[in-house]
């Protein structure tokens, strides 16, 4: 099983860089040829098919920045030593169980309740507060289940994560509010 | 989400379509497909897949239903084979080509792209070859050729089965609402990062809700979808059942009521609700949820009676927790979603016999969890303290390595029938048993008399090819073994879309 968990942090979002200016061609009318294994009377055959009719551009439609975020933590006030959890687009299908903050990072585990599956796609996005109630920074945990692999075990409803807090934040931090942003069931 | 530009345009997407070894010239030819007079050709095509599905799954079905001298409805089709469902590894070639590495474990997503476009690809892959390269599906195809086109599932309209004929994804899990680097990227395939404009790494649910390759889209999976996508969707003119805005699922109630050319109905935010959780529980406002075949019903209704031009209409049905309950070696939930599926496949079956120039197609994405049906009073290995033995010292051409004694039953492993008495053990790898029809009237689910053992292998998919079972136009075709990729040609000739 390849499983990939890591912990990125950022107080503005990371960047994806800008497109290449590569010339505009929706109007490519190329034509895919496909091989096909066939049986039961089926020959292989070579056909013609306009790869047009995928739709791959959505004017009006405005291309993701980076990470997700929501407001919802920046509109939180956790008091000191709070842990708040903030709303989030998954909030019925899971629970946050065992969270703690000491000061250097946000620990717990997410467990998952709509699905007996293998999570396939899980961020926590931490956001913490100073003494005055001010978001000052966030961190991400991010789990991430490849697919290209043999099963080992039972699919896992339950994922541990630790945030640490930014470096720069260091001994400014007294409390946390948690939401979770995606979250993908097989 | 910050988002930036409002012109959404892909650009490596394009390099790859013409990097593609595959791309020969210039199209527009499938939408002139013959219109000739073709004994294959079908006004309408209804596609029900059966998530996880196996060949054990439909005869547990009949068994716990019908009893064993009947047949489930699908089994009464005319034209029955089966359909092996491997995928490749990523950046494999097709089949005879170079580089060709298969992986003998298919997952939805990739099963879905071989049936909706006719390649092999990566497990978690939609709309996209093993190489990355977008490939157009078969509905898109009906779509631009004319015909009405319908996506129903039980589960997230944005999983693997329904996202695979209306998305372009490198990896299923870019469901959405909100784009993440790790969901949706896979450099194993691009080398770099693409984009977030090139539509491979645009969220699913986005794409569902601006490419309007499905004029009627039923299922679960409102969570995906935000503010932006109902507007874009009403654009169109789709007529949304529910709130999207609001997170307020739609009802049966409202399906019923539904109108116009294009409907989009979620009923959950997340799957929809088993069907034994809403049978057991008629007051929960989850029993406000259509069944499977109250969904199919319906999204024919709409598609058959909004059809234009002579063209008819491309639907695909999906029943999605026959899986999911598979995975979670539940019986007897399994065992009533494979009831409701059916139930669909008749719904489905009524309409091709009355129409007479429909084709249906009943089959599955691949096995799921090894369900098996074991004698009555017997044990699986999971219960045993050894495997069966393997000796027999009055013939040694029957015995090889390693020598085992006989196997016997762990009492550990081996603690009661799961749905009876070790009901409470979860460590138990006891069977479920189920009455049928053809037991005495005071014989109970969970009873060792119960003729009906299941159980299953795993908690994951098998690599077992999966039935296939159709009717109508072409039907003739599916019968005896194909490869999941042929049919995309069966039935885009079908639809003649594919030449």
């Amino acid at each position: 099983m390849k499983l990939r968990s890591r912990t990125s942090l950022s107080r503005g979002w990371l960047a994806v860089g800008a497109v290449a200016a590569v010339a505009a061609m929706t109007a490519v009318a190329a034509v895919a040829t496909f091989t096909l294994v066939g049986t039961a009377g089926v020959e292989p055959v070579g056909k013609a098919l306009p790869a047009q009719a995928a739709r791959t551009s959505f004017p009006g439609l405005a291309a993701a920045r980076g990470e997700p975020e929501l407001t919802s933590i920046g509109a939180s006030h956790p008091r000191r030593g709070q842990i708040l959890q903030a709303k989030g687009p998954f909030d019925d299908r899971f629970v946050l169980e065992g969270t703690t903050f000491d000061g250097s990072a946000v620990a717990g585990a997410v467990r998952v309740t709509s699905d007996v599956s293998d999570v396939l796609e899980l961020q926590v996005l931490a956001g913490f507060f100073d003494e005055q109630g001010h978001l000052i920074g966030t961190g991400r945990f991010v789990h991430h289940l490849g697919e290209s692999h043999a099963h080992t075990g039972p699919p896992e409803e339950r994922e541990q994560f630790r945030i640490p807090l930014p470096a720069a934040l260091a001994h400014r931090a007294v409390s946390v509010t948690i939401a979770v942003p995606v979250l993908v069931n097989e | 989400m910050r988002r930036s530009s409002p012109v959404f345009t892909s650009t490596t997407l394009v390099a790859a379509l013409v990097a593609t070894a595959a791309v020969t010239g210039l199209a527009g030819a499938a939408s002139a497909a013959p219109s000739t007079a073709n004994k294959d050709a079908a006004k309408n095509v209804i596609y029900l897949l059966g998530d996880g599905m196996g060949r054990t799954h439909v005869t547990a079905g009949r068994q716990r239903f019908y009893g064993a001298g009947a047949k489930m409805v699908m089994e009464t089709l005319p034209a029955q084979g089966h359909v092996s469902t491997y995928a490749v590894e990523r950046n494999s070639g097709q089949p005879g080509k170079a580089g060709f590495r298969p992986n003998l474990v298919t997952d939805s997503a990739s099963a879905a792209t071989a049936w909706s476009s006719g390649v092999k690809t990566y497990n978690a892959a939609l709309g996209v070859d093993a190489k990355g390269t977008v490939v157009p599906t078969l509905m898109e195809l009906a779509r631009q050729d004319g015909f009405r086109t319908g996506n129903v599932s039980t589960a997230e309209i944005t999983d693997a089965t329904p996202a695979g004929q209306m998305s372009h994804a490198l990896a299923r899990g870019c469901q959405g609402p909100l784009y993440s680097e790790s969901a949706c990227q896979d450099l194993e395939i691009t080398g770099e990062k693409l984009p977030t404009n090139d539509v491979r790494v645009t969220p699913i649910a986005d794409q569902i809700a601006r490419n309007g390759t499905a004029d009627v889209i039923l299922g679960g999976g409102l969570s995906r979808f935000d503010t932006s996508d109902e507007t874009a969707l009403k654009q169109q003119g789709y007529s949304v059942l529910g709130s999207v805005a609001d997170q307020r699922p739609a009802t049966k109630a409202d399906l019923a009521a539904a109108r116009g050319e294009k409907v989009f109905g979620l009923f959950n935010k997340g799957n929809l609700t088993v069907e034994k959780t809403k049978q057991d529980n008629p007051a929960a406002p989850q029993a406000q949820e259509p069944s499977l075949p109250e969904m199919t019903r319906k999204a024919i209704s709409l598609l058959g009676h909004n059809s234009t031009k002579g063209k008819g209409f491309y639907l695909q049905v999906e029943g999605a927790l026959i899986d999911k309950r598979s995975h979670a070696n539940d019986a007897a939930q399994t065992l009533a979603e494979i009831k409701a599926f059916d139930d669909s496949v008749a719904v489905a079956l009524a309409f091709a016999k009355r129409d007479g120039n429909t084709l249906v197609v009943v089959t599955a994405d691949h096995e799921c969890a090894g369900f098996n049906i074991v004698e009555k009073g017997t044990f699986t290995n999971a219960e045993a303290a050894t495997p069966p033995g393997n000796v027999d010292g009055g013939n040694t051409a029957n015995s090889s390595s390693p020598t085992r004694p006989r196997n016997a039953r762990d009492a550990t492993r081996s603690s009661g029938i799961i749905n009876g008495s070790g009901s409470a053990d979860a460590g138990n790898f006891a069977p479920a048993t189920f009455r049928t029809p053809d037991d005495a009237s005071d014989v109970t689910d969970g009873s060792p008399e119960a003729s009906l053992w299941l159980s299953y292998l795993s908690g994951n998919h098998t690599g077992a090819d999966v039935p296939i079972y159709a009717y109508g136009p072409g039907s003739g075709q599916l019968q005896g073994s194909v490869d999941n990729t042929a049919l995309f040609t069966i039935v885009g000739r079908a639809l003649r879309v594919v030449r």
